[in-house]
């Protein structure tokens, strides 16, 4: 259990570095490394799977997308940003405390959350039925929503550089 | 049984087979990259019209140690404004991706160094990590080139990944397992007695191949689409602020990644270690696997020799307009098999799905979207 917890740590300073960072690239490969940390972390408690997407999807892809549309967007003064931070604390910490309260109250034994089986390892097939069968309007719904937001970032993409020219 | 044979503890056994894990990987990789940089520069120069490096060694075959020597000792200069941290970082994250990637390919009938479960998913997964250590390349270097060459590269890499895992997927979806020693031992067997079963003698196989192909020459910046490193336009791209080893590092997982993932098409597409004709399977599993990747490499080598650069916009274009929908069209194709019993019916129901679409689009792909021709102002 020390591992876990060892690499919990990592990820929580990595994560606060994410946040603190003052430049936004310094602040994307931050992101990067918590997000990894996390696929560590699931390969460590034995979920193969999971971690590998973790890795292969968070990673790869939304690493390099907060990077590109850290690029594309207007790049903001660091000392505008320094002086930010106290609204960005307050902000931050009252969206989050709810969120901690509900997790404390969980783990200290509030809510049952105890799975039916403790085995991270479902096998592949399994996996891939469920999501077809019981869980299909989940993915169809998910992958509308998915074309909406690629259709949308191409507009995007596009008004901006209307606007450049 | 091996255990009691050998009377050792079954802690040594695990630390020797981690050892001869690890030994295939570096040490069968590094010779055959520092062998590649010869037979690279060999194979131009005979194209060319050249002699090639001759002057190490008979027929210069001590020019990757000469190399070496001098990568080693050349000067490691970081750019005044140069993030060091992220510097030093980026040329071993570009390496280690290639390591791991190669320890899950199965090199012959017994020799997998690390047989997973999900290797095709680990290739994958660590794979990706390769783009955000071009970004840290390019970025931390401080200067306009890398720039620009890490924003190509992880464009290209980004949109031929997808054609690439696409068509990987097609054979998942016919093995029905992740794991790449299953898929390859399910490409066994013969067809009316001495035709291999390999997945590329299948309709969506055949398309599946040649998109994998292309989609892997650009994952592995080789020549036609090795715009991130465009020479004669951005220096040379990520790379352009390194010097002496880190330069080497960058060079090697370039050349790892190319083995990498050429070792990853012969086991999806070309049957991996076995034999192509039944009288010929007497000849040891990792010879024929490691045949098939000399012939492929030489292929990789002949492309580069004979096909010019394409332009960004051309590289762009041919990734979205047409390898996607096609490998988007073999995956359907690759269902239909499945479904239709995998028999002549389904040559029948599979060949027209890749095929008439595929002619179609190239058609159109040529007629309308090729960019202009090109017009020689000065050349008259």
């Amino acid at each position: 259990m020390i591992v876990p917890l060892l690499l919990s740590i990592l990820m929580i300073l990595a994560a606060s570095a994410a946040v603190w960072m003052a430049k936004p690239v310094h602040a994307g490969l931050s992101l990067a490394l918590t997000l990894s940390i996390a696929a560590v972390i699931y390969l460590v408690l034995g979920a193969d799977f999971i971690g590998l997407v973790q890795l292969m999807v968070y990673v790869g892809a939304v690493a390099v997308l907060i990077v590109f549309s850290l690029l594309i967007t207007r790049r903001r003064d660091e000392e505008e940003e320094r002086s930010l931070r106290p609204k960005a604390l307050v902000m931050g910490f009252g969206c989050v405390l709810p969120l901690l309260a509900v997790l404390a109250y969980a783990v200290t034994g509030g809510i049952d959350i105890k799975p039916d089986r403790w085995e991270p390892a479902l096998p592949l097939q399994e996996l891939g039925k469920a999501l077809f069968t019981d869980y299909a309007p989940a993915v169809l719904a998910i992958g509308v929503l998915l074309t909406a937001v690629m259709i949308g970032a191409a507009l995007f993409a596009r008004e901006t550089r209307k606007e450049t020219k | 049984m091996l255990l009691e044979f050998l009377k050792m503890p079954a802690w040594l056994v695990t630390l020797g087979g981690l050892a001869a894990a690890a030994g295939t990987v570096v040490g069968v990789f590094l010779g055959g990259f520092a062998l590649l940089s010869l037979i690279e520069r060999k194979t131009l120069a005979r194209v060319q019209n050249r002699i090639g490096p001759n002057r190490a060694g008979p027929f210069g075959i001590f020019q990757p140690v000469a190399d070496g020597i001098k990568m080693l000792t050349k000067e490691d200069i970081v750019p005044a404004k140069a993030e060091w941290l992220l510097h030093l970082l980026a040329p071993i994250l570009i390496v280690v991706p290639s390591i791991l990637a190669l320890g899950v390919i199965p090199y012959g009938r017994e020799w997998t160094p690390v047989p997973l479960e999900l290797g095709l998913l680990l290739f994958f997964a660590v794979g990706s990590v390769t783009e955000v250590a071009i970004f840290m390349a390019g970025w931390s270097s401080g200067s306009k080139f890398p720039m620009l060459g890490a924003m190509r590269a992880i464009s290209q890499l980004v949109s031929y990944e997808i054609p690439l895992v696409a068509s990987a997927l097609a054979v998942v979806m016919i093995s029905g397992t992740l794991s790449l020693p299953e898929i390859v031992a399910q490409q066994g067997g013969w067809t009316f007695g001495f035709l291999p079963q390999w997945n590329i003698f299948s309709p969506w196989g055949l398309v599946g191949g040649i998109v994998f192909f292309i989609a892997a020459i650009a994952e592995a910046n080789r020549t036609p689409f090795d715009l991130p490193e465009g020479e004669s336009e951005i220096v040379a791209g990520h790379m352009t602020e390194y010097s002496g080893f880190k330069y080497a590092l960058f060079f090697m997982g370039e050349y790892l990644g190319l083995f990498a993932v050429s070792g990853l098409f012969i086991t999806l597409f070309l049957g991996g270690w076995q034999a192509p004709l039944p009288f010929l399977e007497f000849i040891p599993s990792w010879i024929w696997f490691f045949g098939k990747l000399a012939v492929l490499i030489f292929f990789f080598l002949w492309i580069r020799a004979t096909y010019p650069r394409v332009r960004i916009d051309q590289l762009m274009r041919f990734a979205w307009l047409f390898l996607i929908p096609t490998s988007l069209l073999v995956t359907v194709a690759a269902g239909l098999w499945h479904v239709t019993g995998r028999g002549i019916v389904s040559w029948v129901v599979c060949l027209p799905v890749v095929a008439i679409p595929w002619v179609i689009a190239a058609v159109i792909f040529n007629r309308r979207l090729a960019p202009a021709t090109r017009t020689y102002h000065f050349a008259e």
